[in-house]
């Protein structure tokens, strides 16, 4: 196939291009981004880039030359091996025959070569003289049923509206939409199309006159930096909910470091779980939700660790931990991470932990989850000592109770 | 402010500006008009200029016209629309044509104002609308005010402009909350975009925007598209420009008035439409419109008579599904 490569439009003011020079030669091997040319607009001089691999068939400006924007300056053949013979065959012949002769040939060759490539595509002023009356030549709008936007644009790029009804790959009557479709289908190729939809693409971004594959559609998605559009999934939409909700509420926070020994076979989580667990018992508080005006003070202490499982953030809950031995909330961190979630597992806690220590952070903060009246954030461990920063609600307690607790909870971590 | 409070504003301020602005009709003095559009200012003004006139429709725009022609700046009220019928020689014959037969030479500088439509059962002689007569008339301009800030600044401009304004009022609108923006430069020539969208373009006008807004949200969830919605504002001239920008845009049109579908003025926007924006559409034009009956004056069979805020959504989201949207 051939790629080829018009006098681009650097400014807006540009109507005319002058070549100052050639940086690749007739028969030189090319890859996409490489520089083919220097061009000189009103304004300055600017690289032209190639944005196929090929062979560079034909220059057809030379160097000084001026040329409107939108005319051909050079052809790359994109299909490499064949190219490759042909410029063989080519310097061969180049060898026997006089120059000019051949420069005439290639000429021929290259046009009728061109031809049956060619997808007619007619100028917004062919049709807007067709349309509104003022055409020289006759021409006829394609037969078949279809709205006038329809049409108008199957007549634009030569679509038959009646033979597409036929065959039954247009729906009747046809719709814009539905011939959009088309051309999709006929100017992108499958990976392209993919990433048309993907990117919700719009065809104003393309010059339908040639077959668009997926490197020119990444290179446009470069150029015009167009994002990836990516609907929130059910669970990504349930956290946007939850942190904003978090972040209305009043807290504020208590800084600490706590001394903390390691167990062989139990995680450090373990640790701080049970102990956290022991301190809820002693203070209301941390048992407390407060929901519609009223405050609910659950019996036992149930907590909701923040786990990341397939890039997402889960809150999962571990009741009654008071009542369970060390061992057992090893267990039960064990399995969480394989154990398929309901949403029993992520609800009915009043406080919660987050613990960042793997990742060597040394400390950060939380945001409370759901209606739990708390959180502690722990970072990582040094030489048996951890930063840990405590968020509180502050309708449900203030500091001096929250103070008495955080110190109760450093002795009862010291105890385990 | 309200819709009636804004019109009062701009009358007030007319007359405060301009002592040759008068104000006549049946009791705007000291009943102060019958939707309280006129309240305070026969206190204000006194008799000489806010006249009580007998019920004598084309006497009032008669003289009116005379008035005019002397030099002052009349704003006439007539009740209701159907009472209008009675002054339309001189609406139709006087008030367009001196201008013309004078060749330029006498300006008839006034408004007739007064208030069309289905109220709350008047019955078939009291809900009539008559934009699309008015419309066929050259040489008057007809506004037709939907929204609060358009109406206070286009009755304002309409009595200090030297040429005729028939300005058309709703009864259900007079009551409506609205804001002004008094340093507002609004040309009353031109459509407002009520509600901008990029799938279907409503064109309507006076209390009917209003009932389209409502349906709006329920036909955008239907069908999942975006509504743009076109408050003509002058009925004559029309502002096409605006109309045609947004069917470039959305390709899709639908029209919407109270007035009987049968020589509804919405026939004329979509004849033009199709005459010069047809290879832009891509679906057919859709006209929702009242039957072709006279207003009944039983409530709902008044209501199913018109569109209706449901009935305008039902439509729209058949029409768009059946249309491909």
């Amino acid at each position: 196939m051939d790629y080829k490569i018009t006098m681009p439009q650097l400014s807006d003011s540009m109507s005319e291009g002058k070549l100052v020079e050639w940086k690749v030669k007739e028969g030189q091997k090319v890859k996409s981004a490489d520089v083919i040319a220097d061009i000189e607009s009103d304004k300055a001089v600017i690289e032209v880039q190639t944005f196929k691999d090929g062979i560079v068939k034909k220059l057809l400006l030379k160097e000084g030359d001026e040329a409107k924007v939108g005319t051909v300056i050079a052809i790359i053949d994109t299909d490499i091996k064949s190219a490759e013979s042909d410029v063989i065959q080519q310097n061969k012949s180049k060898e026997k025959t006089p120059k000019k002769e051949t420069i005439k040939q290639e000429e021929e060759k290259v046009s009728k070569k061109d031809k049956p490539h060619e997808i007619a595509v007619k100028s917004d002023k062919d049709i807007v003289d067709f349309l509104f009356g003022n055409e020289k030549e006759e021409k006829s709008l394609p037969k078949g049923i279809s709205t006038p936007a329809a049409k108008q644009k199957a007549f634009k790029f030569d679509i038959d509206i009646e033979k597409l009804q036929n065959e039954e790959k247009l729906p009747t009557p046809a719709f814009e939409k539905d011939i959009d479709q088309i051309l999709v289908e006929k100017y992108f190729t499958p990976k392209a199309k993919k990433l048309f939809d993907k990117y919700s693409l719009n065809f104003s971004y393309f010059k339908l006159d040639h077959k668009i594959d997926s490197d020119e559609v990444k290179s446009y998605i470069r150029k015009y930096n167009i994002p990836k559009i990516i609907k929130p999934s059910a669970n990504q939409k349930s956290v946007i909910n939850t942190v904003v909700k978090s972040w209305n509420r009043p807290i504020y926070h208590i800084y600490e470091e706590v001394s903390i020994k390691k167990k062989e076979g139990i995680k450090l989580t373990a640790n701080i779980l049970k102990a956290l667990a022991n301190s809820m018992c002693k203070y209301e508080f941390t048992r407390t939700v407060l929901k519609n005006d009223t405050f609910k003070v659950y019996p036992s202490s149930n907590i909701s660790v923040a786990l990341s499982k397939d890039d997402s953030l889960y809150m999962v809950v571990l009741k009654n931990v008071d009542n369970l031995s060390l061992k057992e909330i090893n267990n039960w961190l064990k399995e969480i991470k394989t154990k398929k979630l309901s949403s029993e597992d992520l609800s009915g806690s009043t406080f919660g932990i987050s613990n960042l220590g793997m990742f060597d952070i040394e400390s950060f903060d939380a945001l409370i989850n759901a209606d739990d009246s708390g959180i502690a954030a722990f970072g990582a461990m040094k030489e048996s000592r951890m930063k840990v920063i405590f968020t509180f609600d502050h309708r449900i307690v203030n500091g001096v109770r929250a103070a008495q607790f955080v110190t109760d909870f450093k002795k009862e971590l010291e105890k385990i | 402010m309200l819709y009636r409070e804004a019109l009062n504003l701009a009358i007030d301020e007319c007359m405060q500006k301009d002592d040759s602005v008068v104000l006549l009709g049946e009791d705007v003095g000291m009943y102060g008009g019958s939707y309280r559009v006129s309240e305070g200012l026969f206190a204000k003004y006194s008799e000489k200029r806010v006249i009580d006139t007998p019920i004598a429709e084309l006497s009032i725009v008669g003289n009116a016209v005379g008035m005019a022609i002397g030099g002052l700046r009349p704003v006439a009220e007539i009740m209701t629309a159907n009472f209008s019928l009675l002054a339309f020689d001189q609406i139709v014959n006087h008030m367009s044509k001196y201008r013309y037969m004078s060749a330029g030479k006498i300006n008839i500088p006034m408004v007739v104002r007064f208030p069309q439509g289905v109220s709350k059962q008047l019955a078939a002689q009291h809900s009539e609308s008559y934009e699309q007569m008015l419309s066929a008339v050259p040489g008057i301009y007809v506004f037709a005010a939907s929204d609060v800030n358009y109406a206070y600044h286009a009755l304002k401009q309409s009595i200090l402009m030297d040429d005729p304004v028939v300005f058309i009022e709703h009864e259900l609108l007079y009551n409506k909350e609205g804001k002004v923006d008094i340093a507002d430069e609004i040309d009353p020539f031109k459509a407002r975009i009520a509600k901008e969208g990029k799938d279907i373009t409503i064109i309507s006008y006076l209390k009917m925007v209003d009932d389209v807004l409502k349906a709006v949200p329920n036909i955008e969830d239907e069908l999942s598209i975006n509504c743009e919605v076109i408050d003509l504002c002058s009925l004559n001239p029309v502002d096409f420009d605006t109309i045609k920008k947004s069917i470039a845009k959305t390709k899709r049109v639908v029209m919407v008035e109270e007035d009987h579908k049968m020589g509804g003025y919405g026939a004329q926007i979509i004849s033009r439409i199709s005459e010069e924006l047809f290879f832009y559409l891509d679906a057919p034009p859709l006209r929702i419109a009242g039957e072709n009956v006279p207003i009944p004056y039983n409530r709902s069979l008044e209501l199913s008579s018109i569109p209706t805020p449901q009935s305008i959504g039902e439509k729209i989201i058949t029409w768009g599904r059946k249309n491909g949207l």
